[in-house]
C-alpha cells in the first residue's frame, strides 16, 4: 500500500538521478589521438595574428578570416599596413595619397575587428621592401600567425605568389596562411 | 642530497602499474570504501543528531561535496598514484606531503582492519542456519575473551585480499565492480521501496519538531556524518592504474559524490519517516536491516539480504583499504619519503607487492589489537577520524598553492567559485570554495579533537612516530628534512599525462610552458625552477 504521494515522487527522483548521473559517468568521450590533439591545440594557442593589408577585396578578406581564427581564443589582432617607398626618395618623403590609403585600409580592418569585438593594434610602416617589413613586424610582436589575402587575379607568366608575399613565405618566424580567392579562368 | 644538488626528474621504476580500471572500475574503488562508511555510521549520526539526523547528513555532506570537488580537481590534474600525499607534494613539499601520507594510510590500514572484521560480523549471522553458533568459538585468556572464529574468518577475509591485490588491480578491481553493482542495486531498492510504501512524512516532521537535538549533540552527529563520507580519496589512489585517468576520474568523482550524498540523506530521512529515533540508537550495529525489517515487501528477507550486503560491502571496503594503502606507500617511496625499497612493482603481476604485503600486515596487527581489547575498536575510529580530517584539511591548503606555484598544468575539472586575481603578470583562478572546505574541514578536525578523547592523543601520535621516522630516513639518505628534493616536475607531468594517453591535456601543458618561456625570454628573465 502506497503511502503518501510525496513518497511516490521521492522515489521517483531517486531513481531519476541516480540513473542518470550512472549514464553520463558511463559515457566517457573517445579518445583523442596524439596527432589531432596537437593540430587542435597548436591551432588554439594562436593569440598574436599578424595582418598585413593593403586595403584591396582580397586583403579585407584576409582581415575577416583573421578574425574568425583568433575569436574562439579571444587573440590580438595585428594590424599592418607597409607604405613602399622607392629608393629614389627618401624614406619620409611627402607621400599624401598613399599615406590617405594606409589610413584608409587600416581604418576598415579596424571596423571589421569591432564587428567581432576583438583587440586590435595598428601600425602603418614606411619601408624600401613589404615584405621584409612584414618579418620585421612579425618578430617585434611576436606574432603566432600571419595571414595574408592575395590578388585574385594573376597573369599567365607572372609568379603566383607576388614578391611580398613570396618573401613572407621564405623568411617568416611563425606560420603563415596565404588566402587566395579563385582566378577566373583563362 | 641537499639543496644544491642537481633538478632530478622523479625515476620511473623499471615496471610499471598497468592501467586497468576502466569508469565503472573506478567509480567503484570509491564506493567500496564510502558506502561501507554509510552502512556502518548510520545508527550512529541518528543517535547522535535525532530528529534532526538528516540535517546532520546534509551539514557534513556539504563539507564533504567541498572535499570531493577538490579531489576530482587534482586528481584529474595530477593522475598519478598517492592522492593527497601526492597533491600536498607537489603543492607544499617533502614534509607536508610526508604528514598527509601519514594520515591517510592511519586511515587505509583500519579500513582494512575495521571493515575485515565487521564484515566477518555479518557472515556470522548465516553461521547458524549450518548449525553453529559463533558465539561458541570463545577463548579465554586471564580477563581476556576472544572470539577465534570471528577472528579467524577476518584473517582469512585479509589474507584473500593480499592474494587478490597481488594477483592484479584487474582482479582486485572486478571483485569491487561486480559486488560493488549488487550492493547499489539493494541499497537502492531499500530506499525505493521504503519511500513507497513505509515512509511516512508527517512522522519525519513530527519527529523533527519533538526530537530536536541540543546543539552539542547536533555538532557531533554532524561530525560522525563526515566520517561516514570518508573514502572518496580511493579513486585518486587508483589513477595511476585507471584507463585515460583525467577523463575518468572527474566523471567519477562527481557522480560518486552525488551518488553517496544522496543515499545519506535519502537513507536518514527514510529512517526518521519510518522509524522512531530511539529504535536505529538501539541498533546502532545493523540500521539498514532494522529499517528493512519494517517496510512492507522486503521486510520477510531483510534479514539475510543486509547481512549479506553488509558483509559484502564491508570486504570490499577492506580492499580499497588494501589497495589504497599499497598505493599510497608506493607513491610515498617513489619520491623518498620512505624507503625506495617499497617502489617495486612485480614484473609478473604489474602491482605493489611489498607495499600490499607489509601495510595490509600492518592492518592486520591493528586487527588483532581490535580483538583484544573492545577499546581498540573505538580508539582505531577516533584515529580514522583524526587521519581523515587532517589529510583533507593538507589537501585544500594544497590545492590553493598549486593554483599560484603551478597554473600551467590543465585542470580538466575546477573546483566552482573562483576569483580571477593578477598573480606575477598572469591570470590566477582563485578557489574561493575551497577556502570554505578548509573551514569546514578545519571545524570537523576541531570537533574530533574536543570530542573523541582517544583520537586526539593516538592521532598526533601516530603522526609523530612517522615523523621520527622521516627525520631518520632523510637524515640517514643525506637528504633535506624541512626541505623538499629538487625535482623536475614539469617533465615528470608531461611523462604522466602521455602514459595515460591524455594527449590533449599533454599539448596543452606543452603549450602552457612555451607560452610561459616566450614570456620569461621576452622580459630578459630566465625560467623558473621547475
Amino acid at each position: 500500500m502506497i503511502q503518501s504521494s510525496l513518497g511516490v515522487g521521492i522515489a521517483f527522483l531517486f531513481l531519476l538521478t541516480m540513473l542518470s548521473l550512472l549514464w553520463w559517468m558511463l559515457h566517457v568521450p573517445p579518445i583523442i589521438p596524439q596527432v589531432v590533439a596537437r593540430a587542435h591545440r597548436e591551432v588554439e594557442a594562436l593569440k598574436s595574428i599578424l595582418i598585413p593589408t593593403q586595403g584591396m577585396a582580397y586583403s579585407e578578406r584576409g582581415v575577416e578570416v583573421a578574425c574568425r581564427l583568433g575569436t574562439e581564443q579571444d587573440a590580438t589582432l595585428i594590424f599592418l599596413y607597409v607604405i613602399e617607398v622607392p629608393r629614389t626618395l627618401p624614406l619620409n618623403a611627402e607621400m599624401e595619397e598613399e599615406d590617405k590609403e594606409a589610413k584608409e585600409a587600416i581604418s576598415h580592418a579596424e571596423e571589421l575587428a569591432a564587428l567581432h569585438k576583438m583587440k586590435s593594434v595598428s601600425f602603418v610602416v614606411r619601408s624600401r621592401s613589404a615584405g621584409e617589413e612584414i618579418i620585421k613586424v612579425a618578430r617585434e610582436q611576436n606574432a603566432d600567425v600571419i595571414i595574408m589575402g592575395i590578388r585574385q587575379h594573376v597573369g599567365l607568366k607572372e609568379n603566383i605568389l607576388g614578391r611580398t608575399s613570396d618573401i613572407v613565405l621564405r623568411k617568416s618566424p611563425c606560420e603563415v596562411i596565404i588566402d587566395k580567392l579563385p582566378g577566373e579562368e583563362t | 642530497m641537499n639543496d644544491n644538488t642537481d633538478i632530478v626528474t622523479p625515476s620511473q621504476p623499471t615496471h610499471e602499474l598497468r592501467r586497468d580500471i576502466s569508469v565503472w572500475g573506478s567509480y567503484m574503488w570509491g564506493y567500496a570504501d564510502v558506502g561501507a562508511d554509510i552502512y556502518a555510521a548510520l545508527g550512529l549520526v541518528i543517535a547522535a543528531a535525532q530528529g534532526a539526523a538528516s540535517l546532520a547528513f546534509a551539514a557534513a555532506g556539504i563539507v564533504y561535496i567541498m572535499i570531493g570537488f577538490a579531489y576530482t580537481e587534482l586528481a584529474s590534474a595530477y593522475p598519478i598514484a598517492g592522492g593527497g600525499q601526492y597533491f600536498a607534494l607537489r603543492g607544499l613539499g617533502d614534509f607536508w606531503g610526508f604528514v598527509t601520507g601519514t594520515a591517510l594510510l592511519l586511515d587505509y590500514t583500519i579500513d582494512i582492519a575495521l571493515f575485515s572484521v565487521a564484515s566477518a560480523g555479518y557472515v556470522n549471522f548465516f553461521l547458524p542456519y549450518f548449525g553453529i553458533d559463533p558465539t561458541h568459538f570463545i577463548l579465554t585468556l586471564g580477563s581476556l575473551k576472544i572470539n577465534y572464529l570471528w577472528l579467524t574468518e577476518s584473517l582469512i577475509f585479509i589474507f584473500f585480499l593480499i592474494w587478490l591485490n597481488i594477483i592484479g588491480i584487474k582482479e582486485s578491481s572486478l571483485f569491487n565492480e561486480v559486488i560493488g553493482a549488487f550492493d547499489i542495486f539493494i541499497e537502492s531498492s531499500v530506499i525505493v521501496f521504503g519511500f513507497l510504501f513505509a515512509w511516512k512524512p508527517e512522522f519525519l516532521v513530527q519527529q523533527w519538531q519533538m526530537s530536536f537535538p541540543t546543539l552539542h549533540n547536533f555538532m557531533y552527529g554532524s561530525s560522525l556524518g563526515i566520517i561516514s563520507f570518508v573514502g572518496l580519496e580511493s579513486i585518486s589512489q587508483a589513477a595511476q592504474e585507471t584507463k585515460r585517468p583525467a577523463t575518468i576520474i572527474p566523471r567519477t568523482s562527481v557522480t560518486l559524490i552525488f551518488t553517496v550524498f544522496i543515499f545519506a540523506t535519502a537513507f536518514s530521512s527514510l529512517s526518521l519517516g519510518v522509524l522512531p529515533w530511539q529504535t536505529f540508537a538501539e541498533h546502532i550495529g545493523d540500521p539498514i536491516a532494522t529499517l528493512a525489517h519494517a517496510i512492507p515487501y522486503i521486510g520477510l528477507i531483510a534479514g539475510p539480504v543486509t547481512a549479506l550486503l553488509g558483509a559484502t560491502i564491508l570486504l570490499i571496503s577492506a580492499n580499497s583499504g588494501v589497495m589504497s594503502a599499497s598505493r599510497l606507500t608506493y607513491s610515498m617511496s617513489e619520491f623518498d619519503l620512505i624507503t625506495r625499497w617499497f617502489n617495486k612493482v612485480n614484473p609478473k603481476y604489474k602491482t605493489p607487492v611489498r607495499t600490499i604485503v607489509v601495510f595490509s600486515g600492518i592492518g592486520i596487527i591493528e586487527m588483532l589489537l581490535s580483538f583484544m581489547t573492545p577499546q581498540a575498536m573505538d580508539t582505531l575510529g577516533n584515529m580514522y577520524a583524526f587521519g581523515a580530517t587532517l589529510g583533507y584539511l593538507i589537501v585544500f591548503i594544497a590545492l590553493i598553492r598549486l593554483r599560484f606555484s603551478d597554473p600551467y598544468t590543465p585542470r580538466p575539472y575546477k573546483m566552482p567559485l573562483n576569483i580571477k586575481m593578477r598573480y606575477k603578470d598572469r591570470t590566477i583562478d582563485f578557489p574561493v570554495l575551497a577556502i570554505f572546505g578548509f573551514l569546514g574541514v578545519g571545524t570537523i578536525l576541531f570537533e574530533v579533537i574536543l570530542t573523541h578523547k582517544i583520537g586526539r592523543i593516538a592521532g598526533p601520535i601516530w603522526v609523530l612516530l612517522g615523523l621520527l621516522y622521516f627525520i631518520y630516513f632523510r637524515k640517514k639518505n643525506n637528504m633535506p628534512v624541512t626541505k623538499s628534493i629538487k625535482r623536475n616536475w614539469e617533465a615528470h607531468q608531461m611523462d604522466v599525462l602521455t602514459s595515460a594517453e591524455e594527449f590533449d591535456l599533454a599539448e596543452e601543458y606543452r603549450l602552457a610552458l612555451k607560452e610561459r618561456d616566450e614570456k620569461l625570454k621576452r622580459n630578459g628573465q630566465t625560467k623558473p625552477e621547475k
